[in-house]
């Protein structure tokens, strides 16, 4: 929102040397997000007043002229111009060398400069009013019209910004800060806070009496969504322009001036925050009643938008129909026309739920809706009366209101709140001078009565639409006004016992750190909506996930109850850059089903803390992939403290492949999948070239250590023996089976067994693979020799022939 | 022949240094000491000499001898040392091998820091379910019926359950404060505590906003605590982020869960708060908004309002990271793209 300082200034006097900065940052800070202040001053720098001496033709050009101008104190410069209204005598306004200029009202400003044009040196230039951005004020008749001052009778050399009475502050307020105050929706609620702040008066509005006994009809069938309304039928109007001062101000704030009777309802509503609206009288049939639109009833709005009208919204009508669209936009047939003499001007309030839904089912929000829909207070209606009957008067000394009808049916309570002294000192942390108190919230409106132990404080209308209703809304109007900065800071006493131990979020930090740093894997984040194409590639049916009502994408309505689609759809888009890569994503994954919560009346859906993990590489490196994921997860318990897992065959995950899967088990209990993505699943997500192992893992289901519980062993004293056997054996032999073959029965000097290597293909017969496994020889009390440690490995092979058929090839 | 003998160790001594290899060496060697060596030769000549000059003449000798006979085994020595040395051509100025490259998303991170930091003032760290009901994401947080927040515009509702109660309706949480209140009710005040997480709003996304990104709020509650404590929480806090003493003031600001509200702005690190184009030029950030609980929040976590109070704050992750980084599109914190993430290692 756009304010005008000068505007504010009608309603509190501020000091003539206010520091600008200093008031922006004090309503900053007290109150709403002063965004920027812009002096128009500035806007028009080095743009003056200019008086035309003499219009000469050009030499070289038929549509220019050079006018001789006058340009202050004397000084005559030639000005090079195409206007098609040029005349000697005329006041013109001059853009001198260095002002900032649109040509032809477009693109960004530029800097005038002196040039010579068509042969002849120009000073400066004579502006058309869309070159200076005042086409709104100055309409142009045509494209080469220049703007005419004339009339404003400052002298040459003025200027322009003084020469129109320009010469004010525009704030930007950030709308998003004042939602919650429906009083600040104009100049005369921030003059109010100024007010309050500086410790200064405030301009009071006098109260409107009609000096008419007639009584304009006025009626309202639904008494809740319209608590007031105002009709007065005011005659003896026409249309014409409105007064410079008055156009010049709609426009500083960023509106259009359009004619007298519209600018004033929109100069009210900029000055009070309260909407106002006239309609033509001769098209108001009969009376005026305020109801719900009637099921099939239509309504052609002034922007010539037709609507359907629903029967919640709430209609201004006539004895024949809708005329109007309550609290958000008149109709089209019964607005000012060209021929409009006299008028019904309505002030009114409406309930905000009602006015929000109907400006957002026709998507029609407008500055009078968006006020509205904050919940404007019924007892502005009597400010706003009085300075829109005070403009009628003004624009038109003939004017009448001929009949006249306050229809006030449900009046607003003010709040009433108790503050105890104690309490708002305990909470402050200092005590703060009743008499500050008392002033400030007096000037606010606030009306209060002092006692031994606290106050009573009435809330004004203003305020008591929601936005103050308890003590702790005291407390932060007296610490606001008081000034947030002159509270000194307070150390935090809270003393606790005991220091923070809390196992399993310090697992989650374990887990991810060690797949992070130590297994040199990147962390994602995905979404939680899944795409379609990934859900319909890796889950079985989409009974018992959960979707969204309205989703992000119509192929994105899924929740997902595991992370492996998103992260599939992570493998799609960097399989482009990168060949190989590791990734993995911890999140929540959600079920339709165990409705349950640990919080009072509420049923939640089942929610796990799950782990996914791609390993992801090249197609024919599928057994490091898988020893890649399996080492990193076979780790992960000794690595991050925590109870260890099995790995077993159980069920095959569904999207897995044929041979290459496991469950992940603890304690007996299912918790995950360790397995490679199946060439079917894998196509389907798009994965075109690599292939990835996958991990999911129920994070929730993690027992973590209260401690490490590792114990130390003794550093062998004597050498430990490494030796490595390579043998063949039929290629179904798992190891697993090698494994028990050569530890069964074993000598005591044969320290552990090893898995090294395997190979299948050339050299090695069909049905055959090719292992190579490594045996630790050591004894705790000697050096073992050569011939001792030959006749480990040698019952080592005996073994592997006789438990699994092993044919020994080196040893 | 003390002159022969004398040009006889200097030529020798500059033909050892001049050994390139062990075979050179090997030669000069057999030339000097050989059978048929000049030092050998030399020597077969003492007995022509006067008797009386053959003592110190052999003498001379053997000691030209010994000399040079060192002298070959230092060379050797040399020899074996430069043999085995680094050539010359060695470039000290090829990169290093990369350390491996793995690593937590920059978001996670910083929530890391800050969970170090709220630690060591002693807050829990707390996470609540990502889905909802609307009494937990609204009615206890004092969103009034009507709220725009609570429209389908701005939350995810989940398909089946968005009507009826407040118990009944289900949503992705559009904040974190509801599972503050989910922390009260199943714990005994004094509280401390912090709760980041993932929220979720239905709205179009650009380069400053995202359906789904990362808050970091905290919360304290105790009896009488004033508000002018929760800025020095702040200060602590972003001191401990930033490195630094960072400036902070806290501005007139409106939510339903708080009052009264604040709008917490830090000092521009930028430009020192002197104003710049990251500032605005008002030589002030927006960091968070906090705030004191609002007693009918207090109430819903089972507190008496005239007894307790408190602080909270709501950081807001994705944008502080945005700033750590100069990442100028939030959008990238979801892209799973390598190329971006692999940056903040």
């Amino acid at each position: 929102m756009k304010l005008s300082l000068n505007w504010i200034k009608d309603y509190v006097k501020l000091p003539e040397d206010m520091d600008l900065t200093r008031l922006a940052y004090d309503l900053t800070m007290s109150t709403v997000e002063v965004e920027g202040a812009e002096s128009l001053a500035e806007r028009f720098e080095k743009i003056i007043v200019g008086e035309i001496k003499e219009v000469l033709p050009h030499p070289n050009a038929d549509k220019l002229r050079v006018c001789r101008v006058d340009i202050g104190e004397g000084e005559i410069k030639d000005i090079v111009c195409g206007g098609s209204n040029l005349d000697a005598g005329m006041k013109v306004v001059v853009a001198c060398p260095g002002a900032m200029v649109r040509w032809h009202g477009e693109g960004e400003p530029v800097e005038i400069k002196n040039a010579k044009l068509r042969g002849v040196e120009s000073f400066g230039m004579i502006c058309a009013s869309v070159e200076v951005g005042l086409a709104d004020l100055f309409p142009a008749g045509d494209d080469h019209e220049i703007m005419d001052v004339t009339s404003f009778g400052a002298p040459a050399g003025t200027p322009l910004a003084v020469a129109l009475g320009l010469d004010d502050i525009i704030l930007e307020i950030d709308n998003k800060s004042m939602t919650n105050r429906p009083d600040l929706w104009g100049h005369y609620g921030i003059a109010r806070e100024l007010a309050a702040l500086y410790d200064l008066p405030l301009v009071e509005f006098p109260k409107y009496t009609p000096d008419t006994e007639e009584e304009y009809d006025v009626r309202i069938a639904d008494v809740e969504r319209c608590p007031r309304f105002i009709g007065a039928k005011v005659e003896g109007l026409s249309v014409k322009p409105s007064p410079f001062e008055m156009q010049s101000r709609i426009w500083r704030v960023g509106m259009r001036p359009i004619n007298a009777l519209v600018d004033i309802t929109n100069y009210v509503m900029l000055a009070t925050g309260q909407p106002t609206h006239v309609y033509d009288s001769n098209h108001i049939i009969d009376h005026i009643e305020v109801r719900r639109a009637k099921e099939g009833e239509k309504l052609q709005l002034l922007n010539d938008k037709e609507l359907l009208l629903s029967t919640d919204d709430l209609v201004i009508a006539d004895a024949e129909g809708a005329v109007g669209l309550a609290g958000v936009m008149g109709g089209a047939k019964d607005s000012v026309l060209p021929e409009t003499e006299s008028v019904i001007f309505e002030c009114a309030n409406f309930e905000s739920r009602g006015i929000r839904r109907t400006a957002l089912r026709y998507d029609n929000r407008t500055e009078a809706s968006s006020r509205y829909e904050k919940a404007v207070d019924p007892e502005r209606c009597d400010q706003a009366l009085s300075l829109a009957m005070k403009l009628f008067s003004e624009l038109y000394p003939e004017m009448k209101v001929v009949s006249f009808k306050d229809r006030y049916e449900k009046k607003l309570e003010r709040a009433e709140i108790d503050v105890e002294f104690e309490w708002l000192d305990r909470r402050l942390g200092k005590r703060i001078p009743q008499e500050i108190v008392a002033k400030k919230l007096g000037t606010m409106g606030y009306d209060v009565t002092f006692s031994d132990k606290g106050m009573h404080i009435v809330v004004p209308t203003w305020r008591s639409t929601g936005d103050v209703s308890i003590k702790a809304d005291i407390m932060e109007e007296v610490a606001r006004m008081y000034g947030y900065e002159n509270f000194e800071a307070t150390t935090i006493t809270t003393s606790f016992d005991g220091a923070i131990n809390q196992l399993s979020v310090d697992l989650v930090r374990r887990v991810k750190e060690y797949l992070a740093f130590r297994c040199d894997m990147q962390e994602i984040f995905t979404y939680p909506w899944m795409t379609d194409e990934f859900v319909n590639a890796l889950m079985p049916t989409t009974d018992g996930i959960l979707a969204l009502a309205t989703p992000p994408a119509p192929n994105e309505r899924y929740i997902r109850s595991s992370l492996l689609p998103n992260i599939c759809k992570a493998i799609v888009k960097n399989e482009r850059n990168f060949d190989e890569f590791d990734i993995f994503e911890e999140a929540q994954v959600f079920f339709d089903g165990d409705y349950t919560s640990d919080y009072e009346g509420e049923k939640l859906p089942a929610q796990k803390k799950h782990l996914g993990c791609a390993f992801v590489g090249s197609s024919d490196k599928v057994t490091e992939l898988f020893r890649r994921a399996k080492g990193v997860i076979g780790s992960m318990p000794r690595f991050t403290h925590m109870e260890g897992f099995t790995f077993e065959k159980i069920e095959k995950p569904y999207w897995a492949d044929e041979t290459v899967w496991l469950n992940i088990c603890l304690n007996g209990k299912k918790i995950g999948d360790l397995a490679l993505l199946s060439k079917k699943a894998a196509l389907a997500c798009g994965i075109k070239v690599l292939s990835a192992v996958l991990v999911e893992l129920d994070m929730d289901e993690l027992v973590p250590f209260k401690s490490r519980t590792n114990r130390f062993a003794r550093t062998p004293e004597f050498p430990m023996n490494e030796y490595d056997l390579s043998f063949l054996v039929d290629s179904m032999v798992k190891w697993d089976e090698i494994y028990a073959a050569v530890m069964t029965k074993k000598n005591e000097l044969l320290r552990d067994v090893t898995f090294v290597d395997e190979y299948k293909g050339k050299q090695i017969p069909a049905g055959k693979k090719s292992v190579t496994i490594r045996l630790v020889i050591g004894s705790g009390e000697k050096t073992l020799t050569g011939a001792e440690i030959e006749t480990v490995a040698n019952g080592v092979v005996k073994k592997l022939v006789k438990n699994i058929g092993a044919e020994v090839r080196t040893v | 022949m003390k002159e022969k003998l004398e040009a006889l160790l200097k030529e020798g001594s500059a033909r050892i240094e001049a050994a390139q290899s062990e075979n050179e060496l090997q030669e000069v060697k057999g030339a000097l000491l050989g059978k048929q060596g000049s030092i050998t030769e030399l020597l077969k000549e003492i007995p022509k000499l006067d008797v009386a000059l053959r003592p110190e003449m052999g003498k001379a000798v053997n000691n030209v001898k010994n000399l040079l006979s060192e002298q070959i085994e230092g060379r050797r020595e040399a020899l074996k040392l430069k043999a085995s040395a680094i050539p010359e051509d060695f470039d000290c100025t090829v990169p290093g091998f990369e350390p491996k490259s793995g690593g937590l998303h920059p978001i996670t991170q910083m929530c890391y820091d800050l969970n170090d930091a709220f630690r060591s003032m002693g807050f829990e760290v707390f996470s609540g379910p990502e889905i909802t009901s609307e009494y937990y994401a609204f009615d206890n947080l004092n969103f009034p019926p009507n709220h725009p927040a609570r429209e389908s515009m701005d939350t995810y509702w989940l398909e089946g359950h968005e009507s009826g109660e407040a118990n009944d309706k289900l949503c992705l949480r559009p904040h974190l404060t509801g599972d503050s209140v989910r922390y009260m009710q199943t714990h005994k005040p004094p509280f401390r505590f912090v709760y980041p997480g993932r929220v979720y709003r239905n709205e179009t996304t650009d380069a400053r906003h995202e359906r789904a990104f990362f808050q970091y709020e905290a919360l304290i509650v105790d009896k009488d605590f004033t508000y002018t404590a929760g800025k020095v929480m702040i200060k602590s806090i972003l001191q401990k982020v930033f490195g630094q003493d960072v400036p902070v003031r806290m501005r007139a600001g409106f939510f339903p869960f708080v009052e009264p509200g604040f709008e917490i702005d830090m000092g521009c690190l930028v430009c020192g708060g002197k104003g710049c184009s990251v500032c605005k030029h008002v030589g002030w950030i927006e960091i968070m908004p906090g705030g004191t609980p609002h007693p009918n929040v207090l109430r819903a976590a089972g507190l008496d309002p005239d007894e307790y109070t408190g602080f909270y704050v709501n950081i807001g992750l994705d944008r502080l990271v945005m700033m750590r980084y100069g990442v100028d599109d939030v959008r990238l914190f979801h892209s799973t793209d390598l190329r971006f993430l692999k940056q903040f290692h």
